[in-house]
């Protein structure tokens, strides 16, 4: 909940019979100026057209969040009720996350109003005045709010945060657990994800996870998908000893971080004992294309005594310090006769290839070294 | 029969973009618009003067598909709100055009003719999936853009909006350009409106207009430049000129856009050993640049080149270096230039990760063809482990072809198929722990780390402002050379300025230095003092070579030396790695 999206007004405006549009009620007092009501009043009180649309309107420095209303009725003067529960915020404020809000409490309002006639009964409406105080309180402060209104209807909200799309996850990849795995509550995540979560290890697959834990792949996937939405795990590319990284620039964030530098070593250093930073630095900066994992090891074994190189290569692909470099193989040189490459077009990685075909790396080495029409690039 | 519809001189126009807000549509979609509306408002009501693309009138019932609408429904199914959950489920996206059809004329020119008070400022209102924004003004067009775009994108379409509103104003002072035109639309609508009763076919009438209407035209031009290239030029009434470019199209690497913010602060730290590197050929650059650009610009394209720095190149246009950094960030924002280190035979190049080398790839077929003979990925495959241009060069090959092999790995930077990669050093002296009782500890200072254990040592950190701030950008730090400390010999001057200059590490770390053999040799010491500061592995190599005046193997040698309490890596510069790749 942070100070960015907070409401500064809530308001509920209606059509009255003789005054027009007006605003009836807003929590702070006199927050909306008369002026700015009449800039935006058309966008509050709406043509039939733009009803039970959300809509949005920067002005004069403010933005107003509302979703106007309309319930046709004979008992209505006018035939009609119009009204519009809205939020006005800074017009600097992201306001995405707002609008399910504004949505839902149009929902309650219009469902009151024909289930008991909340709105048009002039008693009942003045509860709304402290309704609209509690909602701009608890959201505010906890970002939730659970309101009774009468004895049959209560209302729930919550501020859902605003996440990116997630990376589409591919069968080569790993899911490592950017926190620790027992903080969570598992009974609190769906069947599958509680079915693959004791597979999720760093070191495994997608393709792995679904073969040991018995998931269909794309079950698979999506559950990832998911963790990987809540930012509860991130992806890494598979281990082995013949794999080549090399530094990116973060990995002088290990320098200048002094938080980071404690987690890396806690993270990488052996059971029961402690490296220092020099020497994981000096790892990291030992990782230069045309090094193997299996090559670092042998260079500086005096610097591994203390630490776990699985766990170096995690953290660094974890925190950016380090990238891995894949293998691309191209088919530069056909005849004519032949069938155009499917996978040797330098789109898919060994990564992908060895996984999509069962090979294992060294197969699909000694098969592609011999063919003269065959360039492997590294990126 | 004609109405005569008048326009006041102190109606407000409106230009209006519209877009939509579907996250489902490919990430190239979210910057374009899906529309462009114009409207006027005035003593004589509201109305739609034109907008683009056309909204398809509903066909004959018997013709309709299931997905027809008339123009004047409103669009209701099918708008969910982006998915939160983020569900990669293939929903199927509601085409631009249903939703636009979503907003009849009518109730467009009653939303989007403001008030007078909302006048002058950037006008933004979101309905559902659609945001506009504009700005309103008298006589002024706004546009409206998509209501899930980056705040950026909004800017740089209000600031498209304002552009062009600008130019309608001082044309419509001057000769009435904008009460012209908007009378040819309505008269169009009118005429069109009038057919349609008499003939029962409903027609747009605003794809009649277009012939008719020269703004009309431009407007649709720079929808149409907006969604294709990014890069907007007009002009209105074939007079003033209006260009614009919206950076999000133009700097896409890898499919994601550049953000103009990260853009900027890259900008702003290019130092005078950078070179620019032009992406197009210099006539073509020159033959794109209006007849009344600056002259200092034209120059600045025909001298510079991928040898070059801006020191050189200022010095060889005639121009302030400030300029030169001005022009040189113009032409990147605008995705004319990108900046380099400049190249010479020491630069050692890698394989992007972002480099597409499929073999079908368009660039593998422009290669072939600019560079007959050889083929694209067999070239990339030889920067796949990082290579320098001298060992790439053939001493027993002819000059051409060495001329050639510069060709392509300039084409290649400009493709952004390369980076360079610089070596980065790193102060980090062994650990305490070999030897206990020795540890005095020290009066920490402001720009240490605090709270170190033991066994852990820190590496030199330089966390105040102002000693990273001696990087001027206008010249190199002269007093830094090493002219001051040529007195040569051991003389007290030089062993005091040294201690100061190791004064600022721990004891533990000046001990750790001491204790280096080279650090007998007190000429070695003093240039290790001296550059101490640089060795936070945010400087690299040729930084150090331009700002202190030395040369490559003094530095390497001097690095040897002192190896057992520095390391080395090798990657690509933060700060100009941005043309290479996207942040994350």
């Amino acid at each position: 909940m942070g100070s960015y999206r907070r409401i500064d007004c809530i308001f509920f405006s209606e059509f009255h019979p003789t005054l027009g549009p007006k605003i009836t009620y807003q929590v702070p007092e006199e927050y909306i100026s008369r002026e700015l009501f009449d800039t935006v009043q058309v966008y509050i009180i709406t043509k039939p057209e733009l009803q039970n649309k959300l809509i949005t309107v920067t002005a004069m420095e403010k933005k107003l969040i509302g979703c106007p209303v309309c319930i046709e009725h004979k008992k209505y003067s006018r035939n009609a009720l119009l009204f519009n529960l809205g939020l006005v915020c800074d017009a600097r404020t992201k306001t995405c996350a707002l609008e399910p809000i504004v949505k839902k409490l149009s929902g309650y309002l219009t469902t009151l109003e024909l289930e008991s006639g909340f709105i048009s009964n002039e008693e009942s409406k003045q509860k709304l005045l402290p309704i609209l105080s509690t909602l701009l309180e608890e959201l505010n402060v906890t970002g939730a709010c659970t309101l009774p209104i009468d004895d049959s209807n209560t209302i729930h909200l919550k501020l859902i945060e605003q996440r990116k799309d997630p990376l589409v996850v591919q069968e080569y990849d790993v899911p490592v657990f950017t926190k620790n795995k027992d903080h969570f509550i598992k009974s609190q995540w769906d069947l599958t994800t509680q079915q693959i979560l004791p597979f999720v290890d760093g070191y495994r697959h997608i393709q792995k996870i679904s073969a040991e834990a018995d998931v269909e792949l794309n079950l698979v996937r999506i559950a990832v998908q998911n963790l990987l939405y809540y930012e509860v795990v991130t992806l890494v590319s598979i281990f082995q000893y013949s794999n080549v990284y090399c530094t990116t620039p973060k990995v002088q964030n290990l320098i200048d971080k002094k938080c980071l530098q404690e987690e890396c070593i806690h993270y990488v250093s052996k059971l029961g004992q402690r490296t220092n930073l020099r020497d994981v630095f000096q790892l990291y900066c030992g990782l230069t294309p045309g090094t193997t994992v299996r090559d670092l090891c042998s260079r500086y074994s005096h610097q591994l005594q203390r630490v776990d190189e699985r766990k170096l290569i995690q953290f660094g692909l974890m925190k950016g310090l380090i990238r891995r470099l894949q293998k691309y193989p191209v088919k530069v040189v056909r005849d004519e006769r032949s069938r155009p490459p499917r996978l040797y077009t330098g789109c898919h990685s060994y990564d992908e290839i060895c996984c999509k075909t069962g090979m294992s790396y060294k197969e699909l080495d000694e098969r592609l070294e011999n063919d003269p029409n065959i360039v492997v690039c590294w990126k | 029969m004609y109405k005569q519809w008048s326009v006041d001189l102190n109606a407000d126009a409106k230009l209006m973009w519209k877009q939509s807000e579907s996250s489902l549509q490919p990430n190239g979609e979210k910057t374009s618009p899906i529309s462009v509306i114009l409207v006027s408002s005035g003593s004589r009501g509201n109305k739609l003067l034109f907008r683009y693309p056309f909204q398809r009138v509903s066909e004959n019932t018997s013709s309709a598909t299931s997905k027809q609408r008339s123009p004047y429904a409103l669009n209701t199914s099918g708008d969910s709100i982006e998915d939160q959950d983020g569900d990669s489920r293939e929903q199927t996206p509601l085409t631009d055009e249903q939703l636009v059809a979503g907003f009849s004329d009518i109730i467009l020119a009653t939303i989007l003719a403001t008030k007078s008070d909302m006048c002058g400022k950037k006008f933004e209102l979101k309905i559902d999936n659609v945001r506009f924004v504009g700005h309103p003004t008298l006589l002024q067009p706004p546009h409206t853009i998509q209501a899930n775009a980056d705040a950026s994108v909004i800017n740089c379409m209000h600031n498209l909006s304002r552009r062009i509103a600008i130019a309608l104003q001082h044309e419509e002072r001057r000769c009435q350009y904008l009460t012209r035109e908007a009378k040819l639309m309505l008269a169009v609508q009118d005429e069109v409106t009038t057919m349609t009763e008499t003939d029962g076919t409903p027609q747009s009438p605003f794809r009649q207009i277009l012939p008719k209407c020269k703004l009309a035209r431009d407007l649709k031009e720079a929808y149409d430049s907006l969604c294709t290239t990014g890069v907007v030029r007009l002009h209105i009434n074939n007079w003033l000129e209006v260009s614009f470019c919206l950076p999000h199209k133009i700097h896409r690497v890898g499919g994601k856009h550049i953000p103009p913010e990260a853009l900027e602060r890259s900008l702003k730290a290019i130092r005078p050993y950078h070179a620019l590197l032009l992406l197009d050929n210099e006539k073509a650059l020159l033959a794109q640049l209006p007849l009344d650009c600056s002259p200092a610009l034209v120059r600045l394209i025909k001298t510079c080149s991928a040898v070059k720095n801006l020191q050189q190149l200022a010095q060889d246009a005639d121009l302030a270096l400030l300029q030169v950094f001005q022009i040189a960030a113009h032409l990147v924002y605008w995705g004319k230039a990108i900046i380099i280190y400049p190249l010479c035979e020491n630069n050692v190049y890698m394989l992007s990760p972002h480099a597409n080398i499929c073999i079908y790839s368009p660039l593998a077929e422009q290669f072939g063809l600019q560079f007959p003979g050889h083929d694209l990925p067999s070239m990339l495959a030889k920067f796949s482990l990082p290579v320098s241009l001298s060992e790439f060069r053939n001493p027993l090959d002819a000059p051409v072809h060495e001329a050639q092999l510069i060709q392509m790995v300039v084409w290649m930077l400009q493709r952004r198929l390369l980076f360079q990669l610089h070596t980065y050093v790193c102060l980090l002296v062994p650990p305490v722990e070999e030897e206990p009782g020795l540890r005095e500890e020290e009066p920490p200072l402001v720009t240490r780390v605090t709270g170190r254990s033991l066994s852990t040592p820190s590496a030199l950190s330089f966390g105040s402002p102002t000693s990273s701030d001696d990087m001027t950008l206008t010249s190199p730090s002269m007093d830094n050379s090493s002219a001051e400390l040529q007195t040569g010999g051991d003389s007290p001057l030089n062993k005091r300025m040294t201690e100061t200059l190791l004064a600022s590490l721990t004891e533990h770390e000046r001990q750790a230095i001491l204790r280096v053999p080279a650090a007998q040799n007190p000429e070695d010491l003093r240039l290790f003092a001296r550059l101490l500061h640089y060795f936070r592995g945010h400087h690299h190599l040729e930084e150090i070579m331009y700002n202190e005046n030395m040369r490559r193997s003094q530095l390497k040698t001097l690095f040897d030396k002192f190896r057992s309490v520095l390391v080395i890596t090798n990657h690509e510069d933060p700060i100009i790695s941005l043309f290479q790749s996207p942040p994350d």
